[in-house]
């Protein structure tokens, strides 16, 4: 079939852009000029009070010349955008005939899983949600102790899963003991709504809407994984690895049918409609340039990591074999990766509280009333324009060894010393930390000093009139006032460690130095989105390097959540 | 105001103009034949030779075209081209590093430049240096036309040698140690240590193929495709020990980053050691660097294991490989163009202009006649260490389809061993097994 082309649109377009902004030049200088000059005033002022549009105009002819010239590229996106549409039928039949042809047994064992996650799940929802089912209030001493209970358990290493039960055996335990908030909440009281009409009426909705929904929402990702894992004799982790998926994959469609379901119908009525728009379908026609992006750009692709993470395949070459969970359980099971897991958790810790709390002590000290302070500012704001590759390669040339490094060239000539800064598994990892706490500080510091400029004057004098002295006046006063920045810097801090330490360990140490003999255990700074990327282009492991990228991914996206459930209660927005 | 305003929109017009007429498009003639050409040398002085090369060419054929095309890297190259041809537009030529050939074979894109050239054309290959060739034969057809090749070669530093009073260049493990201790004794104040080389893999294979020892089963995967890597094998154990008496005793000296080429070239050039093992492709710019430091640089072939004979090293660098999926008419232009690229004089003047060598016996020939090795005389030993290599299958080097990852896996090995001490063969058996688990995954892929 030949493909409709959008090349003579696309002329078009620029063309009829480029004609139309001309003639509007035109029509505003003439018109405005023969305006002016029946009115006889000075020709320059009414020229300057019409620029705006001829900046329209000029930005319009811009953007045609910048479509003209871009048009090949337009066209190509045309054509894949009209390919992936042609492709959606044939899409559906492979799907259809998928289902037709998958035994019987696979698919009922991944909708009973569903259809039972999703009942369950979704009544517990409905009844939390309508009061139905008051839960006790953990105290943050609670989840303090329980995330050491946790902590012990990964010391003593006796596996996740024990060290999360004691972890929940300890939060129990001190709500019980210390807080008594589990001995209070054990009351007949507390659980009487509980059994009652609106409960069963609950139930009766929630059970088998969540069932079925369940059931066929847990077929999206069934679909990539060929129900693989519900194979008779599937290894057990590779069936564990499917529970997780089919369960995944159920919430992908509950999530939504839950704020559909159980939203607070009373606070919509009280909520003024003049932020909403009257018509439904405009909203989603602004969104929607929006969308197309997001859908061409990451979820299309996203869902190709999914489907290359289920295969064996080396990159560059094209064979491809489908190998269910494989990757996923490879890496568990594989000493480096578990390394780098370790040495990116110890990375991120690291540079998150270094950069944040030299950021945070700079800042104070660049906001004080001194002569040339703003001078002072954008200086310490450079590090943060230069990307990080660049300053990993000026912390290379410093921190070189054998004579090459202008560090231990200093060091040597003053001291004798020469310490092994890249091939030392104990020195390697910090210049590598501090490269990259350099790099970010100059975001940190930019952020801070804006949040001190935020702190009211009066609160500090009025602590002051107190008898606060300066430590008191930061620790009560403008910590508290900063927590909504230091949240914000939290999330991109942590983004930041997890991806954007690449440039610095490609250049700096490249994962090394090794850690035991041959590198079977991987190297001191090898982190995972390095690995990652080692696995994905240098070693061609694509469907592994996939599995990483989705594992880093939900690590992330988890990490961001956990903390604007648990943290950003704590972060006081002033008005 | 108003003219500035006016000048401006018509500065805007005139732009727009001129983008329109940029995407005019060049009408072709019906016999008009194209072809792509994807090398890697982004420099500008390779990619001008390069081009000036391709100029000559369609002068003399008016009816071809060639498109230049420049990827960053040699990995880059071959990915970029197994990439296009999902898409149905490889480059007709892509320029493919010599441990890149497994790959090459394996993706299924390429077909032998022998099943297109003709007699005649296949007759000018024999003009080719034998172990270069060697390297990019497979089941007896050539595949694909060597075109940049190196080796490397030992650098000394001849002041530091005199003053310290060695005075034989040496050849073997042990008298480099010999040489290191009566170097590291004279008490000179700029030496950091006596010997430095990147931490790359590709010494080791070198050192392998000297011995006369294999790196893959099966002939090297050249009787039949590899199986396993022999990176636990006596070879590789004699490399190890030396290098980690070298660096236990502090003679060895790198900058602690893997395959950083320019940092040791910096540490011979800045006196820090009196030894340095590097490509050929740096000959030109390493010997202007001793000069201008106020040293002179001497050239020898790379040391090799006590009690072994010198077997020869692998050849390094890159050929052109062809890909299939094109019309015969520019199938043959492309293997026109080949050879045409790598001619006698154009082989003499690529390696003037660069410091790779000519492949090619006439090209070396007509070298020695105009008497370039007798002023350069250190140009001439990279030479001799290539001819004087025994063709065999250890010479030919290993055809594998993990070259890559191996590289790092041996390149790891090293550094767990001259830096975090560990036993030479306890690292080298371990990372024997990472790779053979590799190549078996990759074999189990690919010979489906």
């Amino acid at each position: 079939m030949e493909r409709f082309s959008f090349e003579w649109f696309g002329n078009l377009l620029a063309v009829g852009f480029g004609v139309g902004a001309v003639i509007y030049a035109v029509w505003v200088i003439v018109g405005r000029i023969g305006y002016v000059a029946s009115q006889r005033q000075l020709v320059g002022t009414e020229v300057r009070r019409n620029i705006h549009r001829l900046i329209l105009a000029g930005t319009l002819l811009l953007a045609a010349t910048f479509i003209l010239s871009e048009i090949r590229g337009l066209v190509v996106l045309a054509d894949l955008v009209i390919g992936a549409i042609g492709n959606i039928p044939s899409f559906i039949g492979d799907i259809i005939k998928y289902f037709e042809d998958v035994p019987g047994e696979q698919l009922q064992k991944s909708l009973l899983v569903g259809g039972l996650f999703g009942a369950v799940t979704t009544g517990l929802v409905g009844l939390i949600a309508k009061k139905r089912l008051l839960l006790p209030e953990f105290s943050m001493r609670a989840w303090g102790y329980a995330v050491v209970g946790v902590a012990v358990g990964f010391l003593f290493s006796i596996g996740l899963w024990y060290s999360l039960l004691l972890g929940l055996a300890v939060l129990l335990a001190t709500s019980l003991i210390l807080d008594s908030t589990v001995r209070d909440y054990l009351t007949p009281t507390n659980f009487k709504p509980l059994f009652s009409t609106p409960s069963l009426r609950i139930l009766g909705i929630g059970l088998p809407v969540g069932a079925m929904v369940g059931a066929i929402s847990s077929q999206i990702l069934m679909y990539p994984t060929q129900h693989c894992t519900y194979i008779d004799g599937a290894p057990r982790l590779e069936y564990r690895f499917g529970l997780f998926v089919t369960v995944g994959s159920a919430l992908l469609i509950l999530l939504p049918v839950w704020a559909l379901l159980f939203k607070d119908r009373t606070t919509i009525k009280e909520v003024s409609t003049s932020g909403y728009f009257r018509n439904p379908v405009l909203p989603y026609l602004f969104l929607s340039p929006t969308l197309f992006i997001l859908i061409v750009f990451l979820y299309y692709p996203g869902s190709q990591v999914l489907t290359l993470s289920t295969k064996l395949k080396r990159f560059p070459l094209p064979q491809e074999r489908f190998s269910c969970m494989a990757n996923y359980v490879k890496l568990t099971e594989d000493p480096i990766y578990q390394n780098s897991f370790s040495t990116t958790i110890f990375f991120t810790v690291m540079i998150v509280i270094l950069s944040m709390f030299l950021a945070l002590m700079i800042a104070i000290l660049a906001s004080q009333k001194i002569k040339g302070a703003s001078v002072y500012r954008s200086l310490l704001i450079w590090p943060y324009a230069v990307s990080p590759i660049v300053t990993a390669i000026v912390f290379l040339t410093m921190f070189r060894e054998g004579g090459a490094g202008l560090i231990n060239y200093a060091l040597d000539n003053l001291f004798g010393l020469e310490p092994r800064w890249l091939t030392d598994t104990d020195l390697a990892p910090w210049v590598v930390i501090l490269a990259a706490v350099w790099n970010s500080l100059g975001f940190n510091i930019l952020f801070y000093i804006a949040g001190l400029q935020n702190v009211p004057e009066d609160l500090l004098e009025a602590a002051a009139i107190d008898g606060a002295n300066r430590i008191q006046k930061f620790i009560r006063i403008t910590f508290p006032l900063l927590s909504p920045f230091t949240f914000f810097l939290l999330i991109t801090n942590i983004t930041y460690s997890f991806y954007g330490i690449y440039g610095a360990v490609e250049a700096l140490t490249q994962g090394g130095p090794t850690l035991g003999a041959g590198g079977k255990d991987g190297g001191a700074t090898n982190v995972l989105i390095y690995k990652l990327y080692q696995d994905a282009f240098v070693n061609g492991r694509s469907g592994e390097a996939a599995a990483q990228a989705l594992i880093l991914f939900l690590m992330v996206a988890g990490l961001t959540v956990l903390q604007f459930r648990f943290v950003e209660r704590r972060v006081t927005y002033s008005g | 105001m108003k003219k500035i305003v006016l000048f401006a929109v018509v500065a805007l017009m005139v732009a727009g103009v001129a983008t329109m007429g940029r995407e005019a498009k060049p009408t072709q003639a019906q016999d008009q034949v194209e072809i792509t050409f994807s090398h890697i040398f982004g420099d500008e002085n390779r990619s001008g030779l390069i081009q000036k090369y391709a100029d000559a060419y369609m002068a003399e054929h008016p009816n071809v075209k060639i498109n230049l095309q420049i990827a960053t890297s040699y990995p880059e190259n071959i990915n970029g081209a197994l990439l296009a041809s999902e898409q149905g537009n490889a480059p007709h030529i892509v320029q493919i590093y010599e441990i890149g050939s497994r790959l090459a074979l394996d993706s299924g894109i390429f077909i032998p430049v022998g099943s297109v050239a003709t007699e005649d054309q296949l007759a000018t290959l024999d003009d080719i240096i034998q172990p270069v060739l060697n390297y990019y034969t497979f089941d007896d057809q050539v595949w694909s036309v060597p075109f940049n090749s190196s080796n490397p070669i030992l650098y000394y530093n001849m002041e530091i040698l005199e003053q310290a009073g060695v005075e034989a260049v040496p050849q073997t493990y042990s008298e480099v140690l010999a040489a290191c201790d009566k170097i590291m004794a004279a008490g000179i104040e700029s030496l950091e240590g006596c010997i430095g080389w990147s931490v790359n893999g590709w010494f080791v294979e070198q050192w392998v193929s000297e011995q006369g020892a294999l790196l893959a089963n099966n002939g090297n995967g050249r009787a039949d495709r590899a199986t396993e890597v022999e990176l636990d094998s006596e070879a590789m154990l004699n490399i190890f020990t030396w290098w980690k008496e070298l660096a236990d005793k502090d003679y060895y000296v790198y900058t602690g980053a893997l395959e950083d080429w320019d940092g040791s070239d910096a540490l011979f050039t800045g006196q820090q050691v009196a030894f340095h093992i590097t490509s050929t492709a740096d000959l030109r710019n390493i010997t202007d660097a001793a000069t201008e430091a106020g040293f002179n640089a001497g050239t020898a072939y790379i040391p090799i294991p006590d009690g072994v004979e010198r077997n020869g090293t692998v050849i390094g660098g890159a050929s052109l490989w062809l890909t299939g999926d094109h019309p015969q008419a520019e199938l043959e232009a492309a293997v026109d163009f080949m050879l045409f690229l790598g001619k006698t004089e154009n082989g003499v003047d690529w390696h003037k202009g660069t410091g790779y060598f000519p492949i090619r016996y006439s090209a070396i020939e007509a070298l020695e006649a105009e008497g370039w090795f007798d002023a350069n005389p250190t140009f001439m030993t990279a030479f001799d260490q290539l001819t004087s290599t025994i063709p065999n299958e250890a010479s030919a080097g290993a055809v594998i389809g993990i070259f890559q990852e191996l590289r790092t896996i041996v390149e790891q090995a090293a550094q767990s061993v001259i830096d975090g001490g560990a036993d030479p063969a306890e690292a080298l058996a371990a990372a024997d097994d990472r790779a053979d688990e590799s190549m078996a995954e990759y074999n189990s892929l690919v010979s489906e």
